[in-house]
């Protein structure tokens, strides 16, 4: 029953599988719209917002790891200290979600009943710095200290060797807080997982204050006065972000290979993969003919599919959204913002859809220039 | 307290609550912080180490008590008596002091005067000199008269001074004599007490108990957190190796060795007998103390045993088991687990010899490394390195024989079986099995290696015959006398001839062996035992080759392979005859009688025609693979190239010469640096039962070779195809810890050893051992093995002394003998020792290689001159003289039956047993016994070097254990007496110093050293044949060597008296 368990778990935690069920769940735990509030509502998921959705969600996943740490092969994984933060990871943002959640929905529930959120107070109404802001931080301080040193002695730091480049570890990891990083490496060229990416991610949550217009939902909890933005951070957040940190330390394996979680890390473990390029499916399998070599303008010319596509996708598809789907937005938002949104919007929807390109169709780059170092 | 809340956000009481849980719980982790920091593993062990050491000490300590307790009474009784003696000298004592004070008081007041008179001298003299300036000097005046009579009253006063001085001086020392007794009677008891003393210190600074309540307090704080930076009594031991560095791959650093710090004990002789880690090194003589040549503290522990020299736990320093038993007992025992990330895991006690190499890699045969050294022959001895390239341990020769003229030596049939499964023919053969192993021993797979197998065999017999021959009787003569001869002159020294072998199980389960089907050497390999490995073991001849052949081969070996390393005995027709049909007795039916398939193109064909097609698609695509295949078809070409595929792919010219691959590469890994390859690039295959180590895969890979193809789906031409040599586990061990060895290392040049050795001198130590010198001498003793199987065809009474029938050691050949002699010896030898059957063989080397191997003799003695003057004897001269009369008048002194002999036959009592040139001892062939015979001593002038021979006189059984040569008795008398006869009372009365060496005044004097030169004076101007090989010849041929043989005793009818040598 459990090995029927295991192997059930082995199977779905495939990224392919569990990508794309997060990606279907996700509107239905986060709805952005009133149909995907109405499934939400209809399909309890408004339950899980709750404190008893909350006890259940921490006992399944303490479940899981109980099993984890029992499994010979899991556990191994579990306990090394370079993969104990993770496990505090998933517990604290399970946590933090859940108790926004919570919280946001109980307000929305105040205010659609015209009461004010909860944290409302009184701007007459003032709290003292000394005590009531720093005696808490000192003993939230004095708790932390404590635990990061038992922490330390309880499990050692997982130092190695100076590198040598003769003899590199099989799997090779970032440090966990990079995996994620390292898992878009799989997909993309270098150059866009390891710099434009972080770039990006940076630079644009530090653009979401200057982007925002919407006025509500400012200093409380609440999830419908900004349900579509909560739902694309949370996407970007615990989809593109937390859980390519988890596939990556729990389920990476020797040569970067996907293990399951009771898996054993076999090292001679292969697996099928033909990646091919947009240009070779429009050449050679639609047009029946070899991909043009050779030339600046052959090069030009054998990724022209490429180049239209993400042109298409960066540029023309805002425009027309603006004027069909997002009018609303376009007019509100006005020319400026409305643009940077799209591109960095898009940019991180180019994540799961190259990523589902890469499973489905096998997909390795979209435009391919091996000559210049350049790909997309 | 009623507190007003009312403008708080927070209840403060409940914040107060849990500041105090927070602060707590923060107190508490910093002291478990503490606690964790402080409780190092190596404290523990110190403590442990302290702790038996006071045991030690004390043990010590008690002993030497009532050791000393004894002598104390006496002495401080001898004291006391002293004491008492003095005390009765009291009235003297006083008397004296009192003379003294008065002789001190007037010599104060009289010193006082003189110091005055000086003075009014110097006055005086002032005044005159300053008269003789204004010229009114005048030898009368006041003036002058004055200083006249100051001046002589100085000189009074001056030696009334000295006379006090000179008497107190006397008093002084008077009282002092009287003193003397008792203050040594005290010095002789404090030195006795002083080592009890000492001990008694070490004890109070160990043991709690004995110290004093503050230095008890002392001791316990000094190793509390934070003060311990003062002067803990626990802490880190450690040194650090400048010359050893560890690679951080951007730079290199020293090795810090800090292994001291649990194992305390290291260095203490004290502690041989302790458990781990307290243990003492088990070779002290020669690593870890400071007198040895590997001091601790230059060397550190890592550098040989490697590991992380940086680690202070048992885990940290990556001590690995070399079991998977082991491993189970320190999981429980310390927890340990394998630190993955540090690339030079400590070598297990089994392999801890493969650290000597990284610096003994030039001469890596060493005392004390034998595993090592057996790990290095075996390697070359099965040519490892012919296959497998290894830069410090390079391939020579050819381990196999030369295979250009195989048609001489037998026939297709057999050449197949042979190597379809060389060890039904030979159980011990060096040929390692290259079929029916664990990767080929499927239907398919044998059908496919016999045609292999076949092609092979027909490559060899390619445009050649074999040329059966039907007169065999010509080459064969008389087997017994062939046995005798192969036995005794000297074929044993590099061959055996053993029929019996024993099955083998390995003693451990950890690898999964390929076992051989025929059998195994009896008893245990080592490094002497492969000494008469060097040639095959010569069973089944009979079946093998033809008495032409054989007969050939033995009288000349290099006429059929070139660059064998079979000497030349330089057998007569006769002998050659006799040996040949000795060795042809031995015949293999079970192998003659094997099946073979029918050894015919046609029944090979389809399997030709596969293989050929496989290789061909490897290296073309299919149609030129296809078109390749047909011509090669048309034109009768498969079985050709079926062979050179095979032939290259087996590599069988790494081991033999072959025509055609002079230059083929050889075909395995190298292995120069593979002590330090990393170990994910060890293919383990599916092989996870084994150890995950290097030594590990070493130790299946060699046990059984193919293994790791296991589980595996490999097309024929891609199979691991290392053959298997069926070795056992000792040997497995040695060749691992060989392989171990090569590391790639950073060391400096101040630890390699062997830097100052020329190349010459280093090629020459190779050559000794290639050529197998050590199967029948003995060089600093190692080998000499050939005397094992001279003494077993000796009488019953000779087998005692029967390495005097051997060839003889050669130790301090290098300082014994002139070096143009040996060259010119070496490549024509002698007879120089007629005693024995045993032939110095003729070993055709180049004058490049004999001056190696001169070369390496001279730097065993560090004896570096090629050239000396010779040593000139003035005959007319005194010492030659007084040389002469020692060797001829006195007889010499028999130790055994404690009886003077005289001197035998007139003249020189050195001739009893020596020749002189042509002369036998005795001067009569038919009287004298060649079991005595020794060296023609008017060889020695152009042989030997006169220091050695001094040295040698002294004492022969230095040089040679075994020699039955005596020491000439030197009689103790001066030098003036050599001239005079001594009377029979003087003879008598010098007897017991003569050569009886229990007596203590054996050879003493001051002239020993004149006497021995004198000596060797005489035996060098001795001047006769040098070359006495003929007339020896002569005598044996005539006589036989009946000396030899049990049967016969009628050698000891004349000369009784030799019977009980």
């Amino acid at each position: 029953m459990i090995d029927l368990f295991k192997e059930f778990v082995n199977i779905a935690s495939e990224p392919i599988i569990s990508f794309t069920a997060l990606t279907i769940l996700f509107p239905l735990l986060f709805p952005p719209s009133d149909w995907f509030e109405k499934v939400h509502y209809k399909l309890g998921f408004n339950y899980i917002w709750t404190n008893k959705g909350g006890i259940a969600m921490f006992i399944l996943t303490t479940i899981f790891f109980i099993l984890g740490f029992t499994d010979p092969y899991f556990s191994i994984i579990l306990t090394k200290p370079d993969n104990v933060p993770i496990i505090l990871m998933i517990y604290s943002m399970l946590f933090v979600i859940w108790y926004a959640m919570k919280k946001a929905y109980i307000n929305d529930s105040r205010i659609s009943n015209g009461k004010k959120p909860m944290e409302y107070n009184d701007p007459e109404d003032k709290v003292l710095v000394w005590p009531d802001l720093v005696y808490i931080e000192f003993i939230a301080l004095l708790i932390f200290t404590a635990f990061l040193i038992v922490w330390s002695i309880v499990l050692a730091a997982p130092l190695e060797e100076p590198a040598n480049a003769a003899a590199t570890p099989n799997p090779s990891k970032a440090p966990w807080y990079f995996l994620g990083l390292q898992e878009m490496l799989v997909y993309f060229d270098p150059w866009i997982a390891g710099i434009l990416f972080p770039i990006f991610i940076i630079i644009g949550t530090s653009a979401i204050p200057y982007m925002d217009i919407n006025k509500k939902g400012d200093g409380y909890y609440s999830f419908r006065e900004r349900r579509v933005g909560i739902f694309i951070f949370m996407y970007g957040w615990v989809a593109l972000w937390l859980y390519l940190i988890v596939i990556g330390t729990f389920f990476r394996g020797p040569n970067w290979n996907f293990y399951g979680p009771f898996e054993w890390w076999d090292p001679h473990k292969l697996v099928f993969l033909n990646n091919v390029n947009l240009s070779e499916y429009i050449w050679v399998f639609m047009l029946g003919q070899q991909t043009p070599e050779g030339s600046t303008m052959n090069i030009l010319l054998r990724e022209a599919p490429g180049f239209i596509l993400v042109f298409g996708y960066l540029f023309v598809l805002p425009i027309l959204l603006s004027k069909t789907w997002l009018k609303n937005m376009f007019l509100a938002y006005g020319p400026v913002r409305y643009a940077f949104l799209c591109t960095f919007g898009l940019t991180m929807l180019s994540l799961p859809i190259k990523m589902f390109l890469r499973w489905t169709i096998n997909l390795k780059y979209i435009v391919y220039i091996p000559e210049w170092f350049f790909n997309i | 307290m009623d507190y007003n809340n009312d403008e708080r956000y927070w209840n403060i009481s409940l914040l107060n609550k849990w500041f105090l849980i927070a602060s707590l719980l923060w107190t508490v982790s910093m002291i478990w912080m503490f606690i964790d920091d402080n409780d190092d593993e190596f404290k523990y062990y110190q403590k442990q180490y302290y702790s038996i050491l006071k045991d030690k000490t004390e043990e010590k300590y008690n002993s030497l008590y009532v050791e000393v307790k004894d002598i104390k009474e006496t002495l401080e009784l001898e004291l006391e008596n002293k004491i008492t003696k003095m005390q009765g000298q009291e009235e003297l004592l006083t008397l004296l002091d009192d003379s003294l004070i008065t002789k001190k008081n007037n010599f104060a007041q009289l010193s006082i005067d003189f110091k005055a008179k000086i003075v009014e001298v110097d006055v005086a003299k002032y005044l005159v000199e300053k008269e003789k300036a204004e010229h009114s000097y005048n030898e009368e005046s006041i003036t002058s008269q004055n200083f006249k009579k100051l001046s002589l009253e100085s000189k009074i006063l001056k030696k009334q001074k000295e006379d006090f001085e000179i008497s107190i001086a006397y008093f002084e020392s008077k009282i002092e004599n009287l003193g003397q007794d008792v203050k040594n009677a005290q010095s002789n008891r404090d030195t006795e007490l002083a080592r009890l003393d000492l001990l008694e210190n070490q004890l109070d600074k160990l043991d709690r108990n004995r110290m004093t309540m503050s230095n008890k307090v002392a001791d316990i704080v000094r190793d509390l957190p934070i003060v311990d930076f003062l002067d803990p009594r626990l802490k880190i031991q450690q040194t650090v190796v400048h010359d050893v560095k560890y690679d951080v791959n951007f730079a290199t650093v020293p090795t810090v060795d800090r292994c001291v710090s649990c194992h305390m004990g290291i260095e203490d002789p004290l502690f041989s007998n302790v458990e781990q880690p307290y243990t003492s090194h088990p070779n002290l003589d020669l690593i870890g103390s400071s007198s040895s040549p590997h001091p601790f503290n230059e060397f550190g522990c890592a550098s040989c045993h490697s590991g992380r020299s940086r680690g202070t736990s048992f885990t940290s320093t990556v001590h690995m088991p070399s079991t998977h038993a082991q491993q189970e007992e320190w999981e429980e025992e310390y927890d340990w687990e394998k630190m993955h990330h540090w690339l030079q895991p400590m070598l297990p006690a089994e392999y801890s010899q493969a650290g000597c190499f990284k610096c003994h890699t030039k001469q890596p045969f060493l005392e004390g490394a034998e595993k090592l050294q057996l790990g290095i022959s075996l390697i070359q001895q099965n040519g490892c390195n012919a296959c497998h390239h290894i830069e410090s341990i390079p391939n020579e020769y050819d381990v196999g024989p030369d295979l250009t003229k195989v048609n001489q030596k037998f026939d297709k049939d057999w050449a197949f079986k042979w190597i379809k499964n060389p060890q039904s023919f030979r159980y011990d053969t060096k040929m390692p099995h290259f079929f029916n192993q664990d990767n080929n021993s499927s239907p398919e797979m044998v059908d496919r290696n016999n045609a292999e197998i076949f092609a092979i065999t027909e490559y060899l017999y390619k445009d050649k015959e074999y040329e059966t021959i039907d007169n065999e009787d010509e080459f064969l003569g008389n087997l017994e006398n062939g046995q005798k001869l192969f036995n005794a002159i000297g074929c044993m020294g590099c061959h055996n001839i053993n029929e019996e072998y024993v099955e083998y199980s390995p003693e451990t389960d950890e690898y999964d062996f390929y076992l051989s089907d025929h059998g195994y050497e009896e008893g245990e390999t080592s490094n002497y035992n492969l000494l008469d490995q060097q040639g095959p073991n010569l069973i089944g001849l009979g079946s093998k080759v033809s008495a032409e052949w054989l007969y050939n081969w033995i009288k000349n070996p290099k006429n059929y392979w070139e660059k064998t390393r079979m000497p030349n005995l330089r057998l007569s027709d006769n002998e050659a005859r006799d040996i040949t049909a000795y060795l042809l007795s031995f015949k293999n039916e079970d192998f003659e009688n094997q099946q073979t398939p029918n050894l015919t193109s046609q029944s090979f064909d389809k399997d030709l025609d596969e293989i050929a097609l496989g290789w061909l698609n490897k290296s073309f695509n299919y149609v030129e693979a296809q078109e390749a295949f047909n011509s090669m078809k048309d034109e009768n070409k498969i079985i050709d190239y079926v062979a050179d595929k095979s032939i290259r792919y087996y590599g069988c010219y790494s081991c033999h010469n072959m025509d055609g691959y002079e230059d083929a590469k050889p075909i395995g890994a190298e292995l120069t640096l593979v002590g330090s390859k990393p170990l994910d690039k060890f293919d383990f295959g599916h092989i996870h039962d084994i150890q995950h180590t290097n030594f590990g895969w070493m130790n299946q890979k060699l046990a059984n070779p193919r293994i790791f193809d296991r589980s595996k789906i490999v097309v024929p031409e891609d199979k691991s195809r290392m053959p298997n040599f069926y070795f056992t586990q000792q040997e497995i061990e040695a060749i691992t810890t060989a392989l171990l060895g090569l590391t790639d290392t950073k060391l400096e040049s101040s630890k390699i050893a062997d830097l100052d050795k020329s190349a010459q001198v280093l090629s020459g130590y190779k050559l000794i051992r290639k050529n197998n010198c050590y199967g029948c001498h003995q060089i600093d003793g190692e080998g000499g093995k050939i005397a094992d199987s001279i003494k077993d065809i000796l009488p019953e009474a000779l087998q005692m002394e029967h390495r005097n029938y051997a060839p003889p050691s050669l130790y301090s050949e290098g300082s014994k003998v002139q070096p143009e002699w040996l060259f010119s010896y070496l490549q024509l030898p002698y007879t120089i020792r007629p005693n024995l059957q045993v032939r110095m063989p003729s070993f055709n080397l180049s004058d490049e290689e004999w001056n190696s191997i001169i070369a390496a003799f001279q730097d065993m003695e560090d004896n570096e001159l090629s050239f000396e003057s010779d040593h000139i004897v003035n005959k007319n001269g005194t010492k030659y003289k007084h040389g002469f009369e020692l060797v001829s008048d006195y007889g010499y002194y028999d130790p055994e039956t404690d009886e003077i002999i005289d001197a035998f036959n007139e003249g020189s009592r050195c001739y009893v047993c020596h020749f002189e040139g042509n002369v036998p001892p005795g001067k009569d062939f038919d009287i004298t016994n060649p079991i005595v015979w020794a060296p023609n001593l008017a060889l020695s002038q152009e042989r030997l070097r006169p220091e050695w021979v001094k040295e040698w006189l002294r004492n022969p059984q230095h040089y040679m254990d075994y020699t039955k040569m005596v020491a000439p008795a030197l009689y103790n008398k001066c030098p003036e007496c050599f001239d005079s006869k001594l009377s029979d009372l003087e003879y008598d009365l010098l007897r017991d110093i003569s050569d009886n060496k229990e007596n203590p005044k054996w050879r003493t004097g001051e002239d020993i050293d004149y006497r021995l030169e004198a000596i060797t004076d005489w035996i060098f101007s001795i001047e006769n044949d040098a070359d006495i090989s003929n007339t020896i010849k002569e005598y044996f041929d005539k006589n036989g060597y009946k000396h030899f043989e049990e049967e016969e005793e009628d050698w000891g009818d004349d000369d009784e008296e030799y019977e009980d040598w």
